[in-house]
């Protein structure tokens, strides 16, 4: 039975084709426009890599900023149900899930089965979030990837003291100023954003393993503040952007009473 | 007796000359790269307008976030404790004080006779600070002076920006302009958020009459009517009223060059203040 799942981000709309509990096809664009349309574009996108001859969509089930909308798809699962489900699915060992997206950062637990148990969420404030480091970036003309590279070979030496991230960006401008070195000054982004992130992580009492998911996720000086702050190793599956689609498309499938798990 | 008080902020400089209870005279500059050099420019631009020379000045008090680094200050008080004491020497009745600055924003109590009762900040997060209203003026190319009246200028309703964040609620304008929404209605929403923000620490302080509004922002019209409006209480304005802190600060720098009254009754000690400071961090 076919099922798909399509995450709409605040950056990128990604979608997962499933048959069986096996992926069949995998989409990732920028979406530009409303949910309603990403969403559509995507099915159109999997269609056409996957040379479908069907016009309707199978059971799709949608997450992301475009679930509260509900115009389209057969369900509408969180994105911490989603992330969970996807990343489960990949490592069973997960019980705790951190996604790290453009704008969020969400920390979740599981049990053993792939159901969340609880979770916590910080979608109000940019410090600590992907929107943080494409400032940045932008600020340095760095892609983000780059910047994470760059990050892991600058050394401690100066500190990001603010909170908010707009504070931030003016003392960014004075480390330059001051002539600090691009990677120190990017050791210390890094280092301030992955306090954050595991601040919210403690407080949901991570339990191993964790993995961290999201696009942000890719970024490897982060992950390593991260882990530096926690004390605990994180795990990070291949396609961590992926996750939130996966998911959804695990859950279609879960309604319709295939046990995957 | 000549005092001067010198308030270093995050984005402007402050110097205050009296003689007695009279204001001699005052200067504003713009923050330069470090606290010293600001501070020493200040006080220049005020000996000049003045025709004083350093030496004529007798006690001088540095307030603000650069006070620790200002050589040629006897003495530094907090900002709080001068805005307090500012408000208070131009409106005895005042017992509330909001300052808002480029980077902070300060609910203050005071007394009958301008001392620190109680204060609650925000320098953690930018939206509800002037800065939002920097950050907001540079992306709709609108003056920094313009946008109070601008945003009294819109007719429509303005649409609700529902981020918190001043990251977020950027990208969040930049969608409803290209909806076609108008600058002047983006501007009212603005000014809409920030007043939100800062009554609701007006209220956590524990508003009380008379209500006064110190710092840059109490220059932006749109900001200040939204507060008085959600208050149902018209706010007193300095007529300059950037120069508070370094008025508050001359003020003590007259007291303490009197050797009369105690200070320490009047300023917190650090490590209490700090603690104090702390606990008004949510």
């Amino acid at each position: 039975m076919l099922t798909l799942g399509i995450d709409v981000g605040h950056c990128s709309t990604k979608a997962v084709l499933l048959e069986d509990g096996l992926v069949m096809g995998k989409v990732i664009f920028r979406a530009a426009g409303s949910v309603e349309k990403a969403a559509m574009e995507a099915w159109e996108k999997m269609r056409e890599l996957m040379g479908l001859l069907e016009s309707a969509p199978p059971r799709t089930f949608v997450t992301g900023v475009g679930r509260h909308k509900g115009l389209w798809g057969d369900g509408s699962p969180t994105e911490m149900a989603s992330h969970v489900r996807g990343t489960h699915h990949w490592l069973p060992s997960a019980r705790t899930v951190v996604d790290l997206g453009a704008e969020g950062v969400r920390v979740s637990r599981c049990g053993k089965r792939g159901r969340l148990s609880h979770f916590l969420i910080n979608d109000r404030c940019a410090a600590g979030t992907g929107t943080f480091l494409e400032t940045v970036a932008q600020m340095m003309q760095l892609s983000v990837s780059e910047m994470g590279l760059l990050a892991e070979m600058g050394s401690p030496g100066v500190r990001l003291t603010s909170t908010c991230a707009v504070f931030a960006e003016s003392e960014i401008v004075g480390y330059v100023h001051k002539g600090v070195s691009r990677q120190d000054i990017l050791w210390a982004v890094h280092d301030s954003l992955g306090a954050r992130v595991a601040a919210l992580v403690q407080k949901i009492k991570p339990e191993p393993d964790l993995v961290a998911t999201g696009g942000v996720a890719r970024n490897k000086g982060l992950l390593k503040a991260l882990e530096r702050h926690l004390g605990i190793s994180v795990v990070v599956v291949q396609e961590p952007e992926m996750m939130g689609a996966l998911g959804a498309a695990l859950l279609a499938a879960d309604s319709l009473g295939e046990d995957l798990a | 007796m000549i005092s001067c008080g010198i308030d270093v902020g995050s984005l402007s400089g402050e110097a205050v000359v009296m003689e007695g209870r009279d204001l001699l005279g005052y200067s504003i500059v713009r923050t330069g790269h470090d606290s010293t050099s600001t501070a020493k420019e200040a006080l220049e631009m005020v000996l000049k307008k003045t025709g004083l020379s350093q030496a004529q000045i007798n006690y001088t008090v540095a307030t603000g976030y650069g006070r620790v680094i200002v050589p040629f200050a006897q003495r530094n008080i907090s900002e709080i404790s001068c805005h307090a004491r500012g408000a208070n020497f131009l409106f005895p009745l005042a017992r509330t004080i909001l300052d808002m600055g480029g980077q902070d924003c300060k609910a203050i109590r005071c007394d009958e006779r301008g001392r620190l009762v109680r204060f609650l900040m925000n320098d953690k997060c930018a939206a509800g600070t002037g800065r939002a209203v920097e950050v907001i003026a540079s992306l709709l190319e609108v003056k920094l002076e313009e946008v109070g009246q601008l945003s009294l200028s819109n007719l429509q309703d303005p649409p609700k920006i529902s981020n918190n964040c001043l990251l977020f609620a950027k990208s969040e304008i930049l969608s409803l302009m290209r909806e076609g929404v108008s600058v002047e209605a983006l501007l009212a929403a603005l000014c809409t958020s920030i007043a939100e923000k800062v009554c609701e620490l007006l209220k956590r302080v524990g508003l009380q009459e008379k209500f006064v509004i110190t710092g840059g922002i109490a220059k932006n019209q749109g900001v200040v009517r939204r507060i008085e409006q959600k208050l149902g209480m018209s706010a007193l304005i300095p007529p300059e009223p950037q120069i508070i802190g370094a008025l508050g600060a001359a003020l003590f720098a007259q007291e303490l060059a009197h050797g009369q009254g105690n200070p320490k009754e009047k300023v917190l000690p650090p490590a209490q203040e700090k603690l104090a400071r702390a606990a008004s961090d949510q």
